[in-house]
């Protein structure tokens, strides 16, 4: 710093270091010849004399090189480099597949091992970090995963078929779209009903301090049981329900299926929901609520057009804690039988069959990390004041 | 130190003891419960028809033993890696990689639980492991985050009045700002451990034994007594965990 020089930037270079280094030793992919035998492990540098890998290796060292005397200039460089890298990776893989999957493999099944997966992982964090650096808007790194999504789309649908992922998806295709439209319903249902309810309710809580009290403690106590028994208590009374009443087993109520699975969401969903539009209402400052009624708005029009607007961020929130949390729950639904994603998490695991659990898993995680981002664009948007 | 001590004074035993009594009320009918066999008639309430009423595959008080080992470990084990990695990126030297830890601490809560679990197991294998591991990483969250909030939150002044009184880093880390950040600290771990009580109950599923198993027994078998059971026992060790931060917080 004495120089004018900047200090090293060491995020990016331990990241970059740590990135390289793992791509060079561990296990970068295995090989099964089928769905039951267990894989040999190849690292990255096996694959085609290691040539691949080590050109692949020379970006994540110039990042590093980079990080060493960080500028404005070299960090854009390094986030093309990170983002090239990222693009490139599932073209590394199409070539490492093509190389080790001979053709008297038929049933052959290539799975994602250690060094790929840390290497995307650092590789985030590393595009996580720049983005930081560079104060790149939400838009610009949504843009630049384009390229990204593009690659493993491409290598996905033409090159990647023995990958185990794709291969255990294609098994099920039709398994798999019904059981996401089925885990994205109830989550859809039970934010929605939460939504509705949590409005209404605090609407009471507004008014009367007795029902705030006991509806404060009634949420509070649903949260302290375990969401795997909340669903197991539910099941009896709904199967008892369903037998005695005709019109209610014919929309599917009974012992299991989705109305003890959008029961538990929709309690566990409604104490952040009734939190946060609880404290968005309440804490609108006091001196704007009165200086609106002081401009002669009626008592409407100050909550629809002054406490409404302000406290939308804060209701935003809520909604994104409650969807992201039910995506998660929804997926222990599974248990009772409500179908969803987390069918084949529990499948795979009773059978021991990994790449099923990963069909349940990695989906769920993305949904649920498309869940927050898409919420938190929403609030940052709708904030008072415009896009910050 | 010294005003604990001198308020330890003022009060007299008796009324120390009564400001422990929620937490240890609910201690006291955790352990009564879990000597669940005496209560075999009130189960037969809620399944008349079943020839077991009352999960007897292990004892209760093995199960609640394994459950608060598997949450104590992985508790205790996010605290020492979440206040350290907090205060880590607190110092000089460790401050640039302050924004990437929040960030991570933010996104690492979107992912749900059931999903970690399920990811642990192909690397750990079936057992306590990976439900240990899923809970360290989900509970790793709100500790970060509150000891990064409780540290960011000291004002300035303070630590420069400190380094002025010639506190050298260390002390003032532990004489200033660990104490000022305690309580924002405990809350976060207080948040942790009740999540991640009730989160262990998914270990059953992937063969760690602790109290989901009769829960999820019971749901194999159509039996809602078991899933009380089971429900009730992880349901009071969060109220006396949960009630006894709370006599933790407000006395700091």
């Amino acid at each position: 710093m004495a120089e004018g020089r900047p200090p090293p930037n060491w995020v990016l270079l331990s990241l970059m270091l740590g990135a390289a280094a793992a791509w060079l030793t561990l296990d970068a992919v295995s090989v099964a010849a089928n769905r039951i035998v267990p894989g040999t492990p190849h690292s990255a540098l096996d694959v085609m004399n290691g040539w691949p890998a080590l050109l692949l290796a020379v970006p994540m060292l110039a990042v590093a090189f980079l990080a060493w005397r960080p500028h404005d200039k070299g960090l854009r460089l390094s986030l093309a480099a990170v983002v090239a890298l990222l693009t490139l990776l599932p073209l590394w893989l199409s070539a490492a597949t093509s190389v080790l999957v001979t053709s008297d493999m038929p049933q052959a099944r290539v799975a994602i091992g250690a060094s790929l997966w840390l290497l995307l992982f650092l590789l985030l964090l590393a595009l996580i970090e720049l983005r930081t650096r560079l104060g790149l808007s939400r838009a610009t790194a949504w843009l630049l995963l384009i390229p990204v999504v593009a690659g493993w789309w491409v290598a996905l649908s033409l090159w990647l078929e023995p990958l185990a992922l794709l291969r255990e998806y294609q098994a099920r295709s039709d398994q798999f779209i019904g059981a996401l439209g089925t885990h994205l319903m109830l989550v859809g249902a039970a934010v929605a009903a939460s939504l509705i309810l949590a409005v209404l309710l605090v609407l009471a809580m507004r008014r009367h301090a007795g029902v705030r009290r006991v509806g404060f403690g009634v949420l509070n106590f649903l949260q302290t049981i375990p969401s795997l028994a909340l669903f197991g208590l539910l099941l009896a009374p709904l199967a008892w329900l369903g037998a005695r009443f005709d019109w209610l087993a014919s929309i599917g109520v009974g012992g299991i299926g989705w109305a003890p699975a959008f029961l538990a969401l929709l309690g566990y969903s409604l104490l952040p929901m009734v939190r946060n539009i609880h404290v968005a209402l309440e804490e609108v400052d006091p001196a704007v609520i009165e200086s609106a009624h002081g401009m002669g708005m009626s008592r409407r029009q100050v909550f629809l057009q002054v406490r409404l607007p302000l406290a939308l961020p804060v209701v935003l929130e809520g909604l994104r804690i409650t969807t992201v949390q039910a995506i998660g729950l929804t997926a222990v639904a599974a248990l009772i039988g409500a179908g969803g994603l987390g069918t084949f998490i529990f499948q795979g695991l009773g059978q021991a069959a990994m790449d099923m659990v990963l069909l349940g898993a990695l989906p769920i995680i993305a949904l649920a990390l498309l869940a927050d981002a898409l919420f938190g664009s929403l609030s940052e948007c709708l904030r008072p004041g415009g896009a910050a | 130190m010294k005003s604990t001590a001198l308020d330890a004074r003022r009060i007299t035993p008796l009324a120390r003891a009564r400001r422990w009594l929620t937490p240890l009320a609910w201690l006291a009918l955790l352990l009564l419960s879990a000597g669940m066999g005496q209560l075999e008639w009130l189960f037969r309430l809620i399944e008349p028809d079943v020839r077991a009423v009352v999960y007897r595959r292990s004892g209760f008080f093995a199960l609640l033993g394994q459950h608060i080992l598997v949450v104590g470990v992985a508790s205790l084990l996010a605290v020492v890696l979440g206040v350290g990695a907090a205060i880590a990126v607190t110092r000089p030297a460790g401050r640039d990689f302050l924004p990437l830890v929040s960030q991570l601490a933010s996104i690492g809560q979107t992912f749900p639980p059931v999903a970690v679990l399920a990811l642990a197991v192909p690397v750990l294998g079936f057992g306590t492991l990976p439900i240990i591991v899923a809970l360290l990483l989900y509970g790793l969250l709100p500790i970060v985050r509150n000891t990064l909030a409780g540290i960011g939150s000291i004002p300035a002044e303070v630590h420069e009045a400190a380094r002025g009184m010639g506190m050298t880093a260390g002390q003032v880390l532990r004489q200033v700002e660990l104490p000022l950040a305690a309580p924002v600290i405990l809350a976060g771990i207080r948040t942790s451990v009740t999540i991640n009580i009730a989160t262990a109950a998914l270990g059953a599923t992937v063969g760690a034994s602790n109290l989901g198993d009769p829960i999820i027994t019971g749901i194999v078998n159509g039996n809602t007594a078991y899933i009380v059971q089971g429900a009730v026992l992880i349901g009071l060790l969060a109220l006396a965990v949960d009630s006894g931060f709370e006599r933790l917080l407000r006395r700091g």
